[in-house]
């Protein structure tokens, strides 16, 4: 299908310094766990994006010296010419596919606690960090500015050998350049502090020092948080941030704007849970609005509609449509707009979960909504392309409908088999993604800090996209409100059955903390309830609730903001330090304590019931037991453990004789059925199994190439020998 | 208790299509061949009668090309005993009263006690087959049936027409009897993997006019319309989008006011 002309703004290319973007999509700088160390899944993540058509990739933060060390926490290296060679490979890539290369010069400062290289961190005064653990830098005095500009020139020269194409000056999210520039971290009283020139020299001249290395050949980019959200405290957008911008337009050939830091990156990479698409709009597009400067400017804000593109640049906030988390979600999406194909686009939920790898510090990124990010080079997963399976012509029945069902059901009608039905019991196509969506609460009052409280029905869209792809595959046949028993599974005639059933909310109170039910739960009682009862609405929920919350992540906080948000007085009960653990990673902690603060939550961590009655839970300090706590409510939410519903997984493995009898070869269970986990694995686990159904034991994955030193002389092809041979390995 | 459904396959278009070099119809290529909806539902409803009875046969019957055979294996893997198809080249854009005139003595050579129709397909959109059929065999009918409870002692089916306005109409009809059903009278059942492969295995004829006793002759004196030419209506301009800051916006939506207003 041609490409409907209200997009063709989006593919005008635009000068950059001495290079040229082919159209204004553009991947900004994030993070993937890669850097330069593991230069395959580097090359290949990126690569994926240029041959989806986006006109640049860029690296993660790159670190520019050892001084400069973010461990745990993976970042790209440019510090020799071992990096060099590896990061060549990235640049190689997208060159091939026509796509810019852009590495982002990164000096951390304070935030950088160097773990790995045992090197002291300097830092423009002796503030420690906001970020990091009582990590404090040693104050540069004019020498060590001269040493740390010359570690950006140096690297810069390694970067334009690499084959880069843009080269960014980085003091976003609050690094180092924009340590100079903001009084927050300032103190100094020299020509590099006090006075809005004397704070913005340092970046200035890095600027100018590195444009003289490499400005002839290579465009230079600075990333510049316009509002640090800290108020007259740091740098305000109306302030200092355009001023800044008048201050270095002459010496930036690409703007890449963002607000707030990295303590609290959440303002940044905001969550679909209290951000909406195109959030950081009312700061940056002051910029170009108000005439500040003459230089393309990109900028981010999780944009995901094409609509919303046209109008960014139309309306003049930006240029250049800057995306990291559409782009992991779908590296096709500016080849889908070009050829029309809106409804194959894979829009990004804005879960976070990829941005919580990073935050964890060292395992590999990994996407809701995309199950091949991070897999293109290490298990050669294309995310468009699917190789016919060898065993196709084997009939497929895969038993319910929700995250896993849908996308193992999706990915083997991609891969070509002649007959594939999946069955759900409800009337309903997506599973626990139904109800999950509901949580939260919405109140559409930006009241929360820049945000609001929006709930999570952006996360809806796993359902849209899965939906509208098995609608298109022919050889997919969806069946809805038909709940199948055993007898009917085994007569069905398929030769492969696919358990996806889910599972379900223990009632008893079991839970991971103390490994026992609780006295008293009893969630099949009318006042208390499983969190997906909350949903559903079939109980009452009287006045004062109490959510025990011991799964870490997002249920029990957006069940208590569900009901808080409707009027209940909530209690939330948890074992652990503090709530939702798991949103720290996903940057979800700092909107939610705003909320649930503003709602009225009362949060009682390291804390334990013993007991649950009608109207009084009984609970205990989890360091000394002896210390009770009564708190007297109306209703109880267990939000505990969950257990498999893969009962008739068991059943039909428990008859081996009758299996062969009825012609089936193989019984798998995948997702919640196998065992309970989060969204983003129960997609991967269906991905992987539709993926390696044809392999030998598929139910086994299949091993995967690990960047790794091995002893002695290696090439890439000892790499890839480490796969087994497989069906479905995209031509690395 | 013998029933005949008469089924149509019906096409789908994709969102580009192109129409055949003499503008008659649409391009084949950019069509895609499905059961017509409602004879999912008017299967189903064969299908529980059968049931409900403990016996019978239940026939499915189609007006349609080689592309229409799909659409019959369907219902026969879904339980219809036996299917016949019909087609003659001289069928090509057959009108409802052709089409018609061919299922009549196809119902007739079969004796049925009831013959299911849908209330129209999604293709053609006539709705005027069932009827006419109905009439050619000079059949009780009941059209647009929603609801639908036979009793086969008195060989009588009680029904629910669907009127305007949600008014419902009730009727009692002895067979036999012809009813046109309409969509959401029941749940459709769909064939598991097993029965699409044993439907292969079901009877399914397929004949042509001169095995019902027609002629091209006869086609042309029953049909009572021909297409002359389909045409592709032209697409508006679409809307203006306005952009730009509020005060700007403003401005030209004044602007466009006084130039439509004058």
């Amino acid at each position: 299908m041609p490409r409907d002309p209200k997009y063709d703004i989006l593919f005008e290319p635009i000068q950059i310094g001495p290079k040229t973007l082919k159209n204004r999509f553009y991947q900004v700088p994030h993070c993937i766990g890669a850097g330069s160390e593991k230069p395959g899944m580097q090359a290949y993540h990126r690569g994926m994006k240029a041959e989806g058509g986006w006109a640049a990739c860029c690296t993660e933060y790159c670190s520019i010296h050892p001084e400069s060390d973010d461990t745990s926490r993976v970042s790209a290296r440019i510090w020799d010419e071992g990096d060099v060679r590896n990061l060549a490979a990235m640049c190689d890539r997208l060159h091939e596919f026509g796509a810019l290369a852009g590495i982002e010069l990164w000096y951390g400062g304070p935030h950088a606690p160097c773990m790995e290289t045992r090197a002291t961190p300097r830092g423009p005064s002796q503030v420690a960090s906001d970020f990091e653990l009582n990590i404090f830098p040693r104050y540069m005095d004019k020498d060590d500015i001269d040493t740390v500009q010359q570690m950006y020139v140096d690297a810069a020269l390694r970067a334009r050998e690499a084959g880069f194409d843009i080269i960014y000056v980085y003091g976003a999210h609050a690094y180092l350049p924009f340590q100079f520039l903001s009084p927050y971290y300032n103190r100094r009283s020299d020509e590099y502090g006090g006075s809005f020139e004397n704070r913005a020299r340092f970046w200035r001249e890095s600027l100018i020092k590195v444009r003289e290395a490499v400005g002839d050949d290579c465009a230079i980019a600075s990333r510049f948080a316009v509002d640090h959200l800290l108020g007259p405290a740091s740098i305000e957008v109306g302030e200092d941030g355009v001023r800044f911008v008048e201050h270095c337009d002459d010496v930036v050939d690409l703007w890449d704007f963002t607000v707030g830091d990295i303590a609290e990156w959440g303002q940044n990479a905001g969550p679909s849970r209290f951000f909406e698409e195109n959030h950081e709009a009312p700061y940056t597009k002051q910029v170009k609005l108000g005439n500040h400067t003459n230089k393309p400017v990109v900028g981010v804000g999780r944009i995901t509609n094409p609509d919303t593109m046209v109008a960014i640049i139309k309306s003049g906030q930006y240029d250049i449509i800057g995306a990291a988390r559409p782009s992991i979600s779908d590296p096709f999406l500016p080849q889908k707009i070009d050829e029309g194909r809106l409804d194959d686009i894979r829009e990004c939920i804005g879960c976070n979960q990829c941005i919580s790898r990073w935050e964890i510090g060292g395992p590999p990124m990994v996407c809701t909504q995309n199950a091949t990010a991070g897999e293109e080079y290490r298990r050669g997963w294309h995310p468009e392309k699917f190789h016919p399976a060898a065993n196709r012509e084997k009939g497929v029945l895969v038993i319910g409908a929700g995250p896993a069902g849908m996308e193992c059901a999706m990915v083997l009608g991609k891969r070509d088999f002649s007959a594939v039905h999946l069955v759900e019991g409800s009337q309903e196509i997506g599973g626990c993604v139904n109800w999950i969506s509901k949580l939260g609460h919405s109140d559409g009052k930006e009241n929360l800090f820049r945000g609001s409280a929006r709930g999570l029905g952006e996360w809806q869209r796993i359902v849209n996209y899965r939906q509208i792809q098995l609608g298109k595959l022919k050889n997919v046949e969806v069946h809805l409100g038909s709940s199948l028993s055993v007898e009917q599974v085994l007569e069905y005639g398929a030769e492969i059955v696919i358990v996806a059933t889910g599972c379900h909310f223990a009632t008893d109170g079991l839970n991971a903390a103390t490994h026992a039910p609780i006295e008293g739960a009893d969630a099949t009682l009318d006042w208390q309830l499983t969190p997906d009862e909350v949903v559903a609405g079939a109980k009452a929920i009287g006045k004062r609730v109490l959510v025990l919350e011991n799964e870490a992540y997002f249920m029990g906080v957006s069940v208590a903001q569900k009901l808080a948000g409707e009027g209940h007085e909530v209690h939330i009960v948890t074992q652990a330090a503090d709530i939702a653990k798991y949103m720290d990673y996903t940057l979800e902690a700092p909107m939610l304590h705003r909320d649930l603060h503003r709602l009225g939550v009362k949060v009682h961590p390291q804390t334990m019931l013993e007991k649950i009655e009608p109207g009084v839970c009984h609970a205990y300090n989890i360091w000394d037991p002896s210390h009770k706590d009564r708190f007297e409510v109306d209703s109880v939410v267990l939000c505990t453990a969950r257990i498999s519903d893969d009962q008739i997984y068991r059943e039909l493995k428990s008859d081996r004789a009758r299996l062969e009898a009825e012609g089936i070869e193989a019984v798998y269970v995948i997702g919640d059925a196998a065992a309970p986990r989060m969204i983003v694995d129960s997609i991967f686990d269906g991905h992987r199994l539709a993926r390696e159904i044809d392999s030998p034991h598929p139910e086994m994955p299949l091993p995967f190439i690990r960047e790794r030193r091995l002893w002695g002389n290696s090439g890439n092809g000892d790499y890839r020998a480490q796969l087994l041979n497989t069906a479905d390995v995209a031509v690395v | 208790m013998k029933i005949v459904v008469a089924v149509k396959s019906v096409a789908a278009l994709d969102d580009e299509f192109e129409l055949s070099s003499d503008a008659s119809a649409v391009d084949p290529d950019y069509l895609e061949w499905d059961l017509n909806e409602w004879d999912g539902f008017s299967l189903e409803a064969a299908l529980e009668l059968r049931e409900a009875a403990g016996e019978g046969e239940v026939v499915a019957l189609t007006v349609g090309a080689q592309d229409a055979e799909e659409a019959l294996l369907n219902c026969l893997a879904k339980g219809a005993d036996r299917g016949v198809r019909i087609w003659d080249d001289a069928l090509e854009g057959a009108d409802p009263l052709a089409v018609a005139t061919v299922l009549a003595a196809a119902v007739e050579r079969e004796a049925p006690d009831l013959v299911l129709c849908g209330v129209q397909s999604s293709d053609a959109v006539n709705g005027a087959t069932g009827i006419a059929l109905a009439g050619l065999l000079d059949l009780a009918h009941v059209a647009v049936v929603r609801s639908l409870d036979y009793d086969p002692a008195t060989a009588t089916a009680t029904v629910e027409r669907e009127l305007e306005g949600g008014l419902v109409e009730l009727l009692s009809v002895r067979l036999p009897a012809l009813l046109t059903i309409q969509t959401g009278i029941n749940q459709p059942r769909y064939a598991t993997l097993r029965a699409i492969k044993q439907a292969r295995e079901k009877p399914l004829a397929v004949e042509d006019l001169a095995a019902l006793g027609l002629s091209e002759a006869d086609l042309a004196t029953a049909a009572g319309s021909r297409r002359r030419a389909l045409a592709i209506p032209d697409r508006g301009d679409g809307a203006e989008m306005l952009g730009g800051s509020v005060e700007q916006m403003a401005e030209r939506i004044a602007e466009l006011v006084k130039e439509r207003t004058g």
